[in-house]
């Protein structure tokens, strides 16, 4: 992924210093507003490639006013709301005004990395596709058609679905809990990891008998397709 | 007196009493208008009519004719009540049967009550006084002695009538208010002990349907959501101590051994690696938890909405399918169609997920596994999924709703205790039912949720 401007907006110093530096490590830049009403006049006078917002900042400006602000001036750069409010409801308002994504403390880093990766690569590829295709592969999606190599490979709906997901985020890591809200219409939390087993099973179909395996599993965090290891 | 008056017992009496007291004074008053006041209106119309037929006269025959008519009425008394006087400038009688101008009327024109000696006695007589061309006088009267008798007597039962609505209007507002303070003491009574710990208690009810009656079953309802509220968080809160003070005190003597012991830098970041998962089970535990008074708190009713529970089914069935297929365990799902009930599809989905969760778990390699959405009843539909693995023995299922609990064949296993309590939870939420059975063998867990119902 090529280098980010990130925006934090976070109060609580500890969170931010590990979020920059995670981010740095990556390659990424990164600014910081520890209050409200510092990270409403950087993101509304800089410019940046995505934006990580907690909800509930000091000075006087909620995470969510920032959001509506932004976009009531059709600032669309994509934002990452982080909060510790983890009700469905809270979710779902902070999408309403605007959030891109919804991520709840606490949080793995690279469950954040890859949220904030596939929002800005979102952004970015704005034509829209209707062939998809990494290495041999490749992915009609208007005939539904999944061909390796020139063998049709027949999929279920589902599976196409995944498949789908993954190759609009080719090289990006994808974590079980985005496949979970993205592939499936009732996200919950399920108890075993069934989204392995959907994984393995199309793997099995896409990679089995083709020379380069193309979706590869990234230890402790999800997978990622892509042409290289 | 005014913090007397705060009380909205002593104000409602107050309030009876002078409702009470104002509609009696009504109806006097109307009684007055209707006896008095008739007998009033009549005397003066008689009167009215004297003075009219005298006057009439006057443009063709002057005083004379005026003089001649008097004459003529005063012939014609017949009971001696009627009084007439025609009098010239100076107040000397020409005509009529009174001797003198009384003094008490002036002769001015206007009415006047006169008292004068009649027939052997005095009398109040009501007398209207007319002022005549060239500085005559007339009076013309009516004895009303009579009807002032009938006037005292009228008054003075009105009077009584009075004086009695206003004494009864003061009992009855005190009657009044004393039966209002007593529910209203017992509801104290219960209400205050209740305050003071006694959660169980309930307020008494007299299986009428009076305002009162359904207020204290109000009260009662929310009382035992209370209760169970508070047994709730008694019970979360001894569960956490358990359950999250466990591990977090294994995690914590883990960290402390990895940070005393001389290790190489692989075994570090093994330990660190080990930590992290401990938390992120933490977290899920911590999770379910809040979700689960989330749940119990009912404000997730909001979130309600109408929902198609066999697609519902279907979606969480094929997320499982591989799951079971990997067991090589035969994977059933039936649905009757769609099934519309109220609800919330996330907490619904997440029920059912666990239950799979489980069936798939404890279903043996090349076992059976059956989900299926039943229209059972009109107005229920059943979910049921099944298992055929060990079951759960019978003393046991009550407890496996329970936060936390794990039927001991379960400890070695993974999972945090709290499944089945979410299903639980979700089934009361959507005032449905969760029950465990024999599958023979195995487990059949019956999620029965109504069509209609949580509105």
């Amino acid at each position: 992924m090529a280098a980010m401007k990130v925006l934090i907006v976070e109060d609580n110093d500890r969170v931010c210093q590990f979020l920059r530096k995670g981010l740095t490590e990556e390659g990424h830049v990164v600014e910081c507003a520890d209050n409200g009403r510092d990270g409403l006049y950087f993101a509304a006078t800089g410019v940046y490639d995505a934006m990580i917002l907690d909800r509930m900042l000091p000075g006087g400006i909620e995470g969510l006013s920032i959001v509506e602000s932004l976009r009531r001036t059709s600032n669309r750069t994509p934002i990452l709301i982080l909060s510790a409010l983890a009700e469905v409801d809270d979710r779902i308002r902070g999408l309403r005004v605007g959030g891109d994504d919804y991520l709840t403390k606490p949080f793995a880093f690279a469950e954040l990395l890859a949220r904030v990766e596939a929002l800005v690569r979102r952004s970015q590829g704005l034509e829209i596709q209707t062939v998809l295709t990494v290495d041999d592969l490749r992915v009609d999606l208007l005939a539904h058609k999944v061909t390796r190599a020139g063998r049709d490979i027949p999929l279920q709906r589902r599976e196409f679905r995944l498949l789908e997901y993954l190759m609009l985020h080719v090289d990006q890591v994808v974590t079980r809990s985005m496949l979970l809200e993205n592939v499936w219409e009732h996200p919950f939390e399920p108890q075993t990891n069934v989204i392995d087993v959907h994984l393995s099973r199309l793997r099995q179909k896409i990679d089995a008998g083709f020379g380069r395996p193309l979706l590869h599993t990234v230890r402790g965090v999800g997978y990622r397709l892509s042409l290289n290891v | 007196m005014f913090r007397l008056l705060r009380s909205s017992s002593v104000r409602l009496a107050f309030g009876y009493a002078a409702l009470f007291v104002v509609s009696s004074l009504l109806l006097v008053g109307l009684l007055w208008w209707g006896t008095v006041g008739y007998l009033d209106r009549e005397t003066a119309a008689v009167i009215r009519s004297d003075v009219a037929a005298i006057k009439e006269d006057l443009p063709y025959r002057g005083i004379p004719g005026a003089i001649q008519t008097v004459k003529e009425r005063v012939e014609a008394i017949s009971d001696g009540h009627a009084v007439y006087l025609i009098v010239d400038q100076a107040l000397h009688p020409l005509a009529g049967n009174l001797s003198a101008w009384p003094a008490e009327a002036k002769p001015k024109p206007g009415w006047y009550d006169v008292p004068l000696f009649l027939a052997g006695r005095y009398r109040t007589i009501e007398v209207e006084a007319v002022a005549l061309p060239g500085g005559y006088h007339l009076l013309v009267g009516r004895d009303i002695q009579d009807r002032a008798a009938v006037r005292a007597l009228i008054v003075q039962g009105l009077g009584w009538a009075a004086g009695g609505a206003f004494v009864i209007a003061i009992a009855g507002g005190l009657l009044v208010r004393r039966a209002v303070l007593r529910r209203v003491e017992i509801i104290n009574t219960a209400t205050s002990a209740i305050v003071h710990g006694d959660l169980s208690r309930r307020l008494p009810t007299h299986g009428t349907t009076d305002e009162f009656d359904q207020l204290a079953q109000t009260i009662n309802l929310m009382l035992g959501q209370i209760e169970r509220l508070i047994d709730g968080i008694r019970n979360t809160s001894n569960a956490v101590a358990h359950d999250l003070r466990t591990p977090l005190a294994e995690l914590r003597a883990e960290l402390e051994d990895l940070s005393r012991t001389p290790t190489t830098r692989t075994g570090m970041l093994n330990g660190v690696q080990k930590a992290v998962t401990d938390i992120d089970r933490l977290i899920s535990v911590f999770n379910a938890l809040l979700r689960l008074a989330e749940i119990d708190s009912g404000v997730r009713q909001s979130g309600f909405r109408r929902i198609d529970l066999g697609k519902l089914v279907a979606e969480v069935a094929e997320l499982y399918a591989p799951l079971a297929e990997e067991k090589n365990a035969d994977f059933v799902f039936e649905s009757d169609g769609a099934a519309f009930v109220n609800g919330d599809p996330y907490l619904l989905a997440q029920a059912v997920g666990n239950l799979i969760d489980n069936a798939v778990k404890y279903a043996p390699q090349h076992g059976a596994v059956a989900m299926r959405v039943i229209a059972a009843d009109a107005g229920h539909i059943e979910i049921t999924v099944s298992d055929d693995g060990p079951g759960i023995p019978d003393v046991q299922k009550p407890r496996v709703t329970e936060r936390f609990y794990r039927y001991e064949r379960d400890c070695a296993r993974e999972g945090i205790g709290l499944g089945l309590s979410v299903v639980d939870a979700v089934a009361r939420l959507h005032k449905g039912e969760f029950s465990l059975n024999d599958n023979h063998p195995g487990l059949v867990a019956t999620l029965r949720l109504s069509t209609n119902g949580c509105q």
